[in-house]
């Protein structure tokens, strides 16, 4: 018996039918035909040999693009699908979050899908009477909990779909890409819900596209790509590769348009820029008409949110112009990055924002957070430590 | 999006040794379904309270189709048919019959459906599946409990007394229920991949009606059919023997009664077994 909380894959595959289902009764009966003279059904493979070795109380983040099968892998380990070939063990209780509205029916009342939903995970009608009072709480329907879940706004049902997986104590929890639909209040307190979670000891396996909440819950990522498990490793390595893969195809600038990008550089003071050094940004525009505009530069590590943005006011002719920005201490710590740019007027864009160049940053790596508490940390912040005996 | 990674390094398939089977292993499964008992109750409460909401007259429509059967079989089969009922109430005849029957038809009816009907749950959430078929059995079971009310209310309306063959019910209870599990099972799991038995069943079961002996009794049957038909339809000897044992006060048909033990038998334990192999693709389809 594995310790509760221990999730074993291995060499796992999985494989849905690839052939169209047809509806109409010839098209059924030309496949028959087909079956009965030997030519058997297409397949796809979805998952290809993917072993995971997860011990109690890790938290790992699965990520990858649309179609890698992380969802297809997040249903295994649930036992809601079974592997075509492979072994899966999951030891203990499994709350999973797999589409928010799940277990939740909406003829009946809120207070009814809790006792439902807690059933359906296992536990006894006095353990989710317990909790009840925390789950209504938590979801903020407390008024609303004897009303039919129908009238519910979508906000509320996937509060409380949330609120009953997370406080049902599983020894595993397995959360599919929900956090999208809470507001930004919600969705801090399911991210701080997920982390007291780990800290009582639970397994968290979650899956998102949102890369900044991967790495501020997890410790361990694992990338899988077109169903093969390419990186397994510490949560800031894998994002790291995870991230170029995607934006060596997203770095080409756009040919069409008022303004088009010649030129996009970032250099320190002896070419490659440097934690904390000087180091300066250099676009060339070339521009058919003559109109002001306002030129936006911005550092990201992806394809998230910008680091920082910094923005200007341009005017410039006919012909190319080189637009340069000086900063005076490059706040990034080592690794690759991404500069983004674009021109805008009042009326709409001049040139589409979007990512021009990658650049590498040489400099000491950020200092790492207490356990469970990493955030999103990207910026290097200079700064001197004195510990005095008083 | 697309990620310039070369080509994946796996083709084919994985080695044939890896490939997974399901071992149906009874006894675990029998227990983990034990576990899940408290699940079956409240996916039939569910039913129950989702069913009953915002309708007028709630739970009386758990008695009215077998009353409706029994008032219309009495007006029409009673005189068209010219039913030996041995000195017995017609209505009462006939509703003795419904209950089984009716207690049956919705078992397989809404159990038929019961995995698709779910796929929500079924596709997200784990549980072991056959609870499903079994909470819309106790579903129907409830339904029929509170139908077998009216029936208290006819053997006092019609000041009949029940005979002492009611110690036979429980047997009786016995193979109708193993019978009418064995039958949800299989029809639940199957209407998963051909989604054309949703279409097929009801009417399936409007002629099983009729060749189910509720609007008339089992000796319009010739006898040397009697002991297939009861194989094929364990419900046959079943509802002929409710007859026997509470209205006549005679032994049921013991010969017939045993087949139709044996055949419910093999519906339950086959049902099961079918069941838990058809269950691993059930999300795969969903």
């Amino acid at each position: 018996m594995l310790p509760e909380g221990t999730i074993r894959a291995e060499h796992v595959w999985k494989r849905f039918r690839a052939d169209p289902l047809p509806l109409q009764l010839r098209a059924q009966l030309k496949q028959i035909k087909r079956f009965a003279t030997g030519r058997r059904r297409q397949w796809r493979w979805v998952l290809r040999d993917v072993g995971l070795d997860i011990q109690p109380g890790e938290s790992v983040g699965l990520v990858g693009i649309n179609g890698s099968g992380k969802s297809t892998l997040l249903k295994i380990l649930t036992k809601v699908m079974y592997p075509y070939a492979g072994r899966v063990e999951v030891a203990g209780r499994v709350g999973a979050l797999i589409e928010v509205r799940a277990g939740i029916h909406p003829e009946l009342s809120g207070r009814e899908n809790i006792h439902l939903y807690g059933t359906l995970l296992g536990l006894s009608r006095r353990q989710v009477s317990e909790r009840f009072d925390q789950i209504v709480e938590f979801a903020q329907v407390e008024t609303a909990v004897d009303r039919q879940v129908k009238f519910y706004s979508s906000g509320m049902q996937m509060r409380l779909g949330f609120a009953v997986a997370a406080f049902l104590e599983p020894a595993v929890l397995l959360v599919d890409e929900v956090l999208a639909v809470g507001d930004a209040t919600f969705q801090q307190r399911c991210i701080d819900r997920m982390r007291d979670v780990l800290h009582q000891g639970t397994t968290l396996v979650f899956v998102s596209h949102d890369l900044a909440t991967v790495e501020g819950i997890c410790e361990r990522a694992a990338w899988l790509h077109n169903g093969v498990l390419r990186e397994d490793g510490p949560v800031r390595q894998v994002l790291t590769s995870y991230r170029q893969a995607l934006e060596q195809v997203e770095e080409m600038s756009p040919t069409t348009g008022p303004i088009q990008l010649v030129k996009a550089v970032i250099e320190g003071p002896d070419g490659t820029p440097r934690t904390q050094e000087p180091a300066s940004i250099r676009l060339v525009l070339r521009k058919g008409t003559s109109t002001p505009g306002r030129v936006s530069i911005g550092v990201s590590e992806g394809p998230a949110a910008p680091i920082f943005l910094l923005d200007h006011h341009i005017d410039v002719g006919q012909g190319e112009v080189e637009v340069r920005c000086d900063i005076d201490a490059l706040p990034l710590p080592r690794g690759r990055f991404f500069l983004w740019a674009g021109v805008f007027e009042r009326g709409g864009e001049l040139l589409r924002w979007h990512p021009a160049a990658h650049f590498d940053v040489i400099g000491p790596d950020l200092d790492v957070g207490p356990p469970g508490i990493i955030r999103l940390s990207p910026v290097h912040v200079g700064a001197k430590w004195q510990v005095e005996e008083l | 999006m697309r990620v310039s990674v070369s080509s994946a390094t796996i083709e084919g398939g994985p080695p044939p040794e890896l490939i997974y089977r399901r071992l149906v292993r009874p006894w675990a499964m029998l227990r983990e379904l034990w576990e899940s008992r408290e699940l079956v109750l409240v996916l039939a409460e569910r039913e129950f309270r989702a069913r009953y909401k915002q309708t007028k007259l709630g739970f009386a429509w758990s008695i009215l189709t077998p009353i409706l059967l029994m008032v219309v079989f009495s007006l029409f089969f009673q005189r068209a048919a010219d039913v030996d009922t041995q000195g017995v109430p017609y209505a009462l005849y006939t509703y003795v019959a419904l209950l089984p029957w009716t207690f049956f038809n919705d078992s397989v009816s809404k159990g038929a459906t019961s995995i698709t009907m779910n796929l929500s749950l079924v596709n997200k959430v784990y549980c072991p599946r056959e609870v499903f078929p079994l909470s819309t059995v106790a579903t129907a079971a409830f339904d029929t409990l509170i139908a077998t009310g009216v029936l208290g209310l006819l053997f006092i309306g019609y000041t009949f007394m029940p005979e002492g063959g009611i110690v036979w019910v429980p047997a009786l209870l016995a193979i109708q229920l193993a019978f009418t599990i064995g039958a949800t099972l299989v029809l639940s799991a199957i209407v998963v991949y051909f989604r054309d038995l949703r279409q097929v069943t009801p009417m399936a079961l409007q002629l099983a009606l009729f060749a189910t002996p509720v609007a008339y009794g089992l000796d319009v049957i010739p006898k040397g059919w009697q002991p297939i038909y009861s194989a094929l339809n364990p419900l046959v000897p079943v509802i002929d023997s409710y007859r026997q044992t509470i209205l006549f006060g005679e032994a049921p048909p013991g010969g017939l009664l045993a087949l139709a033990a044996v055949s419910a038998a093999l519906w339950l334990v086959g049902g099961f077994l079918l069941f838990k192999r058809l269950e691993t693709g059930f999300a795969d389809v969903a």
